[in-house]
């Protein structure tokens, strides 16, 4: 059987490599990309805990973020959209209309 | 294994608030295209009606104190969860009535706009009721997508794209932190509800949890160090969102703060008290140093925003059931003084199609009533007597001083210095240099409604603050076993006024 910290390790790895990828990347599809892969951390923590503690709860809770992290992409892809239509670019750098 | 789910007639009168608005809100999208020459405007009044009769029904829930927990308690009606919830229809009706003649400038979907405030007001009103870990997920991304649209909406405006843009990057790693600080806080104790998470010990899992599920809300409320999204969101958001955007989310999420903070983690006070702390100077200084560079107005309300919540932040690192009512009541004294500022700010964007503070030059000469009310609000926003900001504030410190907090008074007040500077430089800008436009600005009667019950709220809650008083005690009762050492009184009784 594996052990429950090997589930919380992987979703540990996952989680950083989430927070790198929404800090260093400089294209929006794949900050998007990275911030599901944040939010799939939690889900196998969430599902992990559930089964270790007999309890559905966390199960119930990963269903939930699945669903969110859908209306995210559907959301951020149509903001996307516009912004392309405007600027021609999906680089974070090139968002410097707004600054003091 | 089976769930069982049994709702009672009782059990849904509770929900009774929130289906009427969802119903509301059907109405109104449904009135939009399938009566494609209506005047859109009808369609806001339509709105405002609903919304008038949530209100009522939430008065009615207030005065008749009724209460429960729905859901396996995930949903909960209490006296906080209905005065937030009174707050934010307050709000959402305020800022349609000022939305009126801004939507006749969008050139498509000027009925979705509606609906889609309203939508944000629905999942706000969830966000002021939700009592697990589960419920302020789901709620907060509820209330969150619709504003996401919201301030993009703007098709054809770059800065409001890019504004969308930014708040959605940030929003949704936000998202992620809380999502992942969930999961670890449901590991550690196996519950959600936030009375059952109370856990005596502080583990690791639980700490790193709790952290970024602060950092989640800080992110919303727009604390220093999460603040980064607000001022190009204001700036570049369509100006009636930024108002709406400014306050209600900041209640709500008030709401779950004081929840996570007074039940969950009543245990720890010392150790967060000091994460409070901090983040309520570093809010206060930073806002209110940077706001002075501000040639923007609604950049400049933006960072004088981050300072205002520096200073509810102060009520909260109380930690009291007395900074629990001063944080109520400051929101109150906030909402009526940040709206009324943007309604003037939308009223003379409307006009002059500007929103640089040097176009406010001989704003006196121009409006004399418009004048009038920026210099009360921006007064009120500064904390002078005897205006609503003042008791506001007067009252949170009060608050910080019975749990011996003076840095943070002490920082505090150096902070209402400088915020006095950058608000009298927008009066003197008004008041004494000569316009380079004299032709007079008129405006519209909703928006004449909103600057009226802005200074209506504003002169009241400053000259008479004893209803609201009480009204926020009442509100808070159940933290009464947090009442500090010298928390002997539990009503504030004010020397002038009350």
């Amino acid at each position: 059987m594996v052990p429950l910290s090997a589930y919380v390790a992987v979703s540990a790895v996952l989680f950083t490599t989430g927070v790198i990828g929404v800090l260093i990347r400089r294209n929006f599809i794949i900050v998007l990309m990275a911030v599901e892969i944040m939010l799939n951390a939690a889900n196998l923590n969430l599902v992990a805990f559930s089964h270790y503690l007999d309890s559905m709860a966390g199960q119930i809770v990963a269903l939930f973020v699945i669903a969110i992290a859908g209306g995210e992409a559907a959301v951020g892809l149509a903001i996307i959209i516009v912004v392309f239509r405007g600027k021609i670019s999906t680089n974070v750098d090139e968002m410097n209309l707004l600054k003091w | 294994m089976t769930f069982t789910l049994t709702l009672s007639g009782a059990d849904l009168l509770l929900l009774l608030p929130e289906m009427l608005l969802t119903v509301w809100l059907c109405v109104v999208l449904t009135m939009d295209f399938a009566m494609p020459r209506l005047p859109k405007d009808r369609l806001a009044y339509l709105s405002v009606a609903g919304l008038a009769g949530v209100l009522a029904n939430l008065v009615w829930f207030d005065l008749a104190g009724i209460g429960g927990t729905l859901f396996a308690h995930m949903f909960v009606v209490d006296r906080l969860a209905v005065f937030f919830k009174i707050f934010i229809v307050g709000t959402t009706i305020l800022v349609i009535l000022a939305s009126v003649d801004y939507v006749r400038r969008f050139r498509f979907f000027k009925g979705e706009y509606y609906f889609l405030v309203l939508m944000s007001a629905l999942g706000m009103m969830f966000m002021a009721s939700a009592n697990d870990l589960l419920s302020v997920f789901i709620t907060l991304e509820f209330s969150t997508f619709g504003f996401y649209v919201l301030v993009a909406y703007l098709r054809d405006d770059v800065a409001s794209n890019e504004a969308g843009l930014k708040f959605f990057i940030l929003g949704v790693f936000a998202a992620g932190l809380l999502a992942y600080g969930i999961s670890l806080v449901y590991g550690e104790t196996g519950k959600l509800v936030f009375s059952d998470i109370a856990s005596p010990s502080a583990t690791p899992g639980l700490v790193i949890g709790f952290l970024l599920i602060f950092a989640a809300l800080g992110f919303k409320i727009g604390a220093v160090p999460f603040h980064s999204w607000i001022p190009d969101t204001y700036h570049g958001a369509p100006t009636p969102v930024t108002a709406f955007l400014s306050i209600a989310p900041k209640g709500a999420a008030f709401a779950i703060l004081i929840r996570m903070f007074f039940v969950s983690l009543a245990a720890f006070k010392p150790a967060w008290v000091l994460l409070l702390v901090g983040a309520s100077i570093l809010s206060m200084t930073y806002g209110n140093i940077v706001a002075i560079a501000q040639r923007n107005i609604k950049r400049l309300l933006a960072y004088s925003g981050i300072a205002q919540i520096g200073n509810i932040l102060i009520g909260l690192a109380a930690g009291t059931k007395m900074g629990g009512d001063a944080i109520l009541f400051y929101l109150l004294t906030y909402l009526f003084a940040n709206l009324g500022a943007f309604a003037i700010v939308i009223a003379v964007g409307n006009l002059i199609r500007s929103d640089e503070i040097e176009d406010y030059n001989g704003l006196n000469r121009r409006s004399p009533f418009l004048a009038f009310a920026m210099l009360v609000f921006l007064l009120s926003l500064a904390g002078v007597p005897p205006l609503a900001g003042f008791i506001g504030k007067l009252y949170i410190f009060l608050a910080a001083i019975d749990e011996g907090l003076y840095t943070l008074i002490a920082v505090g007040l150096i902070n209402i210095v400088i915020s006095m500077y950058y608000y009298l430089v927008v009066v003197k800008k008004m008041y004494i240099n000569e316009p380079t436009d004299p032709s007079p600005l008129t405006i519209s009667p909703p928006m004449k409604v909103v600057v009226y019950a802005g200074l209506a709220g504003t002169l009241f809650l400053g000259i008479y603050p004893q209803p609201a008083i009480n009204w926020v005690v009442a509100a808070t009762l159940m933290f009464s076993n947090l009442a500090g050492p010298a928390a002997a009184a539990p009503t504030l009784v004010l020397p002038i006024g009350g």
